[in-house]
């Protein structure tokens, strides 16, 4: 754009800005960890909406292979929407593991604890947070 | 009543900020890390994300969202918005850039050369940062604030000139938002009359505004280490955006920060890239998809759902899709094969090994014991990048520690496990705003050239 006519400059305070004083007004009561949560939301929102359309046509599926197409694509949806609420998958599906009563849980309630166990569902955490724990099971004895 | 230090990320797609107080890297407490809700004016999307957009219409500027918006009205389809001018800021003689009239197809009126665009944009940058500040309750009783803003160390080498050129363009950009003032954040836009009467006039009285300048490198080795008691001396860090992959190594020598020139490498491959590999193996496979306009169609699918089909693929080392009722599958091993890639990742592991030579000597050189390495941008959690900074050395020592794309501290209890999931692309303006002074590339008022780069011997200190 054409420059207009040089006026006085006005001189900025060294190395720092000071907030304006209109702008000095009271906060509004909006949490930072609740704008966050909203803003990872929006995403996962869409990703969990399209777990639910391929829920859908998982269970109406009219054969084996659409079933399983469907499958793969609910599964990722709902791996999307974990993702964006910074869930993460603990263990290792089908693994054998020491077994750990703070952090597995044991799908039955009899006999002694085990030493080992089989991990039948990989547990879910969020940080340090355990959201949900690893699921296992008993190793089968061998038959002699 | 405390100082406070505030940095801007003017990004490519998005602009960011976050504000940190000025003791934050010798005292870190998680819960003082402010990203601001820049984008908070505008309704739905990600309050913490400004779109970087400007549109020029019959009668008004457009700007952020708004400008998206009104480029994707069927009857501007002959107009585009002008995006991706963070680019322009990298070029070698970036004031002829800035001094080019701006095209047709962006400003149908022939009144603006590119300085003016990108001074409207800053000025409504500098707007939403300033409302999303006082919107913040830790930062409404702060007496002052310090600027910086973060940029990808400078490849034409004229650090200085670079430098002076950006805190010109942002004083310009200042003196516009006084002069206009909320008026910015209208969702109509400005009207054209009054850029007219304001914006010369703004441009030719304003001074340039105070404000330091930190490398992105660096800015990811401070979110990195901050609060580490093993937070090191020495960084290597890998960022993939969209257009680059740069290498950059890094080393604090006492309250400094300095780059190390020689092992700065930048490719011209990185994530654009990695998404034509993907979209040209999806085509290959989809055999139902032979006519130009069935591959076409394909592709402009592809390519809009990208950034999902990528990060599922990092995630789970598969992906599938669903176009036109077929199902479609990718793995990261039909990527790793592909000729293109392993070319790509040829010169990339080249490029990294010599990086890491260059900051081991030195570090060993300072007799340090260890190399932190982290990934940063949009292709941090690619396999290939993590298979990189997790790969055994040859030489056991300096050690290299490779640290995870975000760090432990984001997951902190009062976060209450939000900010980790966005800290991605918060990162770099939440870096620059933690660091300490001795690590900016250039302060308020003092040329770059003399702290960006060491030119320090390396000896035991």
């Amino acid at each position: 754009m054409p420059a207009a006519g040089k006026s006085r400059a006005k001189t900025p305070e060294k190395g720092r800005r000071k907030k304006g004083a209109a702008r000095k007004r009271a906060a509004p009561a909006v949490s930072l960890a609740g704008a966050l949560a909203e803003a990872a939301w929006a995403e996962a929102d869409a990703a969990l909406a399209e777990a639910l359309a391929d829920l859908d046509e998982a269970q109406t599926a009219s054969d084996e292979a659409a079933r399983d197409d469907a499958m793969a694509m609910l599964a990722q949806s709902l791996s999307r929407a974990a993702r964006k609420r910074g869930l993460s998958r603990q263990g290792e599906l089908g693994a054998r593991a020491p077994y750990d009563p703070a952090r597995q849980v044991l799908d039955d309630a009899g006999g002694r604890a085990p030493k080992t166990v089989r991990i039948a569902a990989r547990g879910v955490s969020r940080g340090a947070e355990v959201l949900c724990p690893i699921r296992v099971r008993r190793l089968r004895k061998r038959r002699p | 009543m405390s100082d406070w230090t505030l940095c801007i990320d003017f990004g490519t797609a998005y602009s960011k900020a976050a504000a940190a107080p000025l003791g934050a890297w010798s005292h870190f407490e998680p819960s003082q890390v402010r990203p601001l809700m820049v984008g908070g004016h505008e309704p739905g999307g990600n309050a913490f994300l400004l779109d970087s957009a400007v549109f020029v219409d019959d009668s008004h500027v457009l700007l952020g969202r708004a400008a998206l918006a009104a480029a994707n009205v069927p009857a501007n389809k002959k107009r585009m918005a002008l995006k991706s001018f963070k680019t322009l800021l990298s070029v070698s003689d970036l004031d002829r850039a800035l001094n080019t009239n701006a095209p047709l197809s962006v400003d149908p009126h022939r009144m603006f050369q590119m300085r003016d665009l990108i001074v409207l944009y800053l000025a409504y940058l500098l707007e939403a940062v300033e409302q999303a500040s006082a919107d913040d309750p830790l930062l409404t009783d702060v007496s002052s604030i310090s600027y910086r803003y973060a940029a990808p160390a400078w490849r034409s080498g004229d650090s200085a000139g670079m430098h002076d050129s950006i805190v010109r363009l942002f004083g310009e950009a200042d003196a516009f938002r006084e002069a206009v003032g909320e008026a910015l954040l209208a969702p109509e836009g400005l009207p054209l009359s009054l850029i007219e009467r304001a914006l010369p006039k703004a441009q030719a009285q304003a001074q340039p505004f105070e404000m330091g300048l930190i490398f992105e490198a660096t800015a990811a080795a401070a979110y990195t280490s901050i609060g580490l008691e093993d937070a090191g001396s020495h960084f290597i860090v890998v960022d993939m955006g969209a257009g680059t992959t740069d290498i950059a190594a890094l080393a604090r020598l006492g309250p400094r920060t300095m780059e190390l020139p020689e092992a700065r490498v930048t490719l011209k491959q990185a994530g654009d890239f990695i998404d034509q590999v993907i979209a040209n193996r999806v085509l290959d496979s989809a055999s139902w998809a032979r006519s130009t306009a069935d591959r076409s169609e394909l592709w402009n699918v592809l390519m809009r759902q990208m950034r999902d089909i990528k990060e599922t693929l990092f995630a789970d080392g598969r992906a599938t899709l669903r176009i036109k009722g077929k199902q479609i599958s990718i793995a990261m091993r039909d990527i790793e094969k592909d000729a293109d890639f392993r070319l790509f990742y040829k010169g990339l592991s080249e490029a990294y090994a010599h990086a890491l030579a260059v900051v081991r000597d030195d570090a060993d050189a300072r007799g340090r014991t260890e190399v932190q390495a982290v990934a940063v941008g949009g292709g941090a959690a690619a396999p290939f990048i993590q298979d990189l900074i997790r790969k055994k050395a040859v030489r056991s020592t300096p050690r290299v520690q490779p640290r995870p794309a975000t760090p432990d501290w984001a997951h902190a209890g009062e976060f209450r496990g939000n900010l980790a999931p966005v800290f991605p692309q918060l990162a770099i303006s939440i870096g620059g705003a933690l660091a300490p002074d001795g690590m900016l590339a250039a302060r308020s008022g003092s040329s770059p050239a003399a702290t960006a780069q060491t030119g320090t011997p390396a000896a035991h200190d």
